[in-house]
């Protein structure tokens, strides 16, 4: 059955494992738009990366922040948004219909929405903002608010997911430890607490797991709403990578970041693989 | 009495919240429909009413490659779907190849896609499909294709195997058995699959900005033009939006049942 597997090997080898090896090779070599000679550097290029103040005190701190708030948050709303349609309503369809909206639509077209809305001196939102009295924000020419709002972004894209997600779950939960719960006078807050939570463990962890696997890849809505600035403060990871390969055209440099980035990576995932099995087969 | 006005407080404080859900995630969109029908001087009247046209519309598409962009992205979008769902289908087969397949294709998932998509590009360079569609499909499919085989193996595992048998006893061939049984089983949670990712390829956008140029218009490109070059056009962008979600609306809205399907699996 081996021959069944192969298209798909192949061409996973060709555009995947092919490329990886090219670029750690690339990677250790001196190859930019000043000298495409390509010279081997050995470590030169890693040490550049991790030497970089840019990378360090901006582009890590920055994509790690981006990967907790933005899957702490969207979890948090996506958890309440699915107990609250969990219930049968008039128009629940409806609603849930438009809750998968924002995962339809490209990043690129919700980051061009979003940067609209808050344009600071048209935006809807903006005005909307002065109009109620909120203090003027600078929405995009301060670091702190415009990687608020990259966040914010990313919160509005994968709400949803999650929502629909532990929808299913909570669909899909036995109701008699809820019947026996209300029985015993239990208060919703303490049933959510007590039995919804520890029964929806398993699914929860491993939405975090691939959420968390997917931020730290950001980069459509990072590059149009901000395209890394002002002035480099909201570079994430991806986009650090890209200008370094693409902008300044150090090939590369761009290689070894993108090493550096696979590398915590695939730390980062084996970590919380490890994570994943031990606690969802304890909660078995 | 308290009771019943505690009541309908909870059942006004759940009204509000419903209402709330369907602010935030149509307003933004409603917004940029209302951008992309107002003419150039009115886009910056927010709350006053001007008069709505269609002209940016006809103006993108005149103006720019915006067509065969849409045409382009649409072609992209179903080949790569049906060939990495082809690839995968045939892939479901094998013992100790199927486990440690499994664990490249987890390591592969964990790997940032700037990672591999900037070599990528080298090789594109070097085989002479940069700037082609060759070029763009092929990566997708190895995207999907590691996706999908993780699924696929949900869904086929998920199929009583006595069916298979059942059906191998009435004189099927492996091949047949495969076919006729467990392939019909599987249909939905395949189309769910194919929808997913169609939606994916459509929307994908890194790989677009690295691997296609001039001769390769993609929808997510040409919007991306907009975005970086002056910035002003709010009313020309929008528009373009607009067209580029309308084939994913359409989609997701005759195929909702299977998109939540998808996503759960």
């Amino acid at each position: 059955m081996l021959f069944l597997i192969a298209p798909a090997g192949i061409v996973l080898a060709c555009f995947e494992i092919i490329p990886i090896l090219i670029g750690m090779n690339a990677s250790f070599r001196d190859w930019s738009l000043v000298n495409p000679q390509r010279t081997w550097v050995g470590l030169k290029q890693y040490v550049a990366v991790f030497t970089d103040p840019v990378f360090l005190k901006i582009v890590l701190p920055n994509t790690f922040l981006l990967m907790v708030a933005s899957v702490g948050v969207s979890l948090a709303l996506g958890l309440a948004l699915a107990s609250l349609l969990n219930r049968s309503f008039l128009g629940r369809a409806v609603v849930r219909t438009i809750i998968l909206l924002p995962l339809t639509i490209a990043p690129v077209i919700t980051a061009t929405m979003m940067r609209w809305s808050f344009n600071d001196q048209f935006g809807v939102i903006t005005t909307f903002l002065s109009y109620v009295g909120a203090p003027d924000i600078a929405w995009l020419s301060d670091r702190w608010p415009s990687f608020a709002l990259v966040i914010m972004t990313d919160i509005w894209i994968w709400t949803p997911w999650f929502t629909i997600i532990l929808l299913a779950a909570l669909q899909g939960l036995p109701p008699e430890p809820f019947e026996a719960a209300r029985i015993d006078a239990a208060t919703p807050w303490c049933i959510f607490r007590r039995l919804t939570l520890p029964m929806l463990r398993p699914v929860i962890i491993v939405c975090v797991l691939i959420r968390a696997i997917d931020a730290f890849r950001t980069f459509d809505q990072v590059w149009i709403l901000t395209g890394g600035g002002p002035a480099r403060s909201t570079e994430v990871f991806s986009v650090y990578t890209y200008v370094l390969a693409f902008v300044d055209l150090d090939i590369g440099r761009g290689a070894a970041a993108a090493g550096v980035g696979a590398i915590i990576m695939l730390f980062v995932g084996g970590v919380l693989y490890k994570l994943v099995n031990r606690s969802v087969e304890v909660s078995r | 009495m308290i009771a019943l006005a505690l009541g309908s407080l909870r059942r006004a404080i759940f009204a509000i919240s419903v209402a709330a859900i369907f602010v935030l995630f149509v307003g933004p969109i409603v917004i940029l429909g209302v951008t992309s029908l107002r003419p150039a001087s009115g886009v910056f009247y927010i709350w006053r009413g001007t008069n709505f046209t269609l002209n940016n519309f006809v103006e993108v598409l005149h103006q720019s490659q915006m067509l065969e962009a849409v045409w382009n992205s649409f072609v992209l979008s179903t080949l790569a779907t049906i060939l990495s769902l082809g690839i995968t289908e045939l892939s479901r087969f094998g013992g100790w190849i199927q486990r440690s397949w499994f664990a490249t294709i987890y390591l592969f998932r964990t790997v940032p896609y700037i990672s591999w998509v900037l070599p990528l590009y080298l090789v594109n360079t070097r085989l002479g499909i940069y700037d082609t569609y060759l070029g763009l499909l092929l990566p997708h499919i190895a995207v999907h294709v590691c996706f999908f085989s993780w699924l696929m193996k949900g869904f086929f595992d998920g199929i009583n195997p006595s069916m298979e048998y059942a059906a191998l006893i009435d004189g099927c061939t492996r091949w047949g058995a495969f076919c006729r049984v467990a392939l019909p089983a599987a249909m939905p949670g395949i189309a769910a699959l194919a929808i997913l990712c169609w939606l994916s390829t459509w929307n994908e956008f890194l790989f677009v900005l690295i691997l296609s140029g001039k001769r390769t218009p993609l929808i997510t490109s040409t919007m991306a033009q907009f975005v970086t070059e002056t910035g002003t056009e709010w009313n020309l962008m929008s528009a373009t939006a607009v067209l580029a979600m309308m084939p994913a609306l359409l989609v997701t809205s005759f195929g909702q049942k299977y998109v939540i399907r998808g996503l759960q699996m």
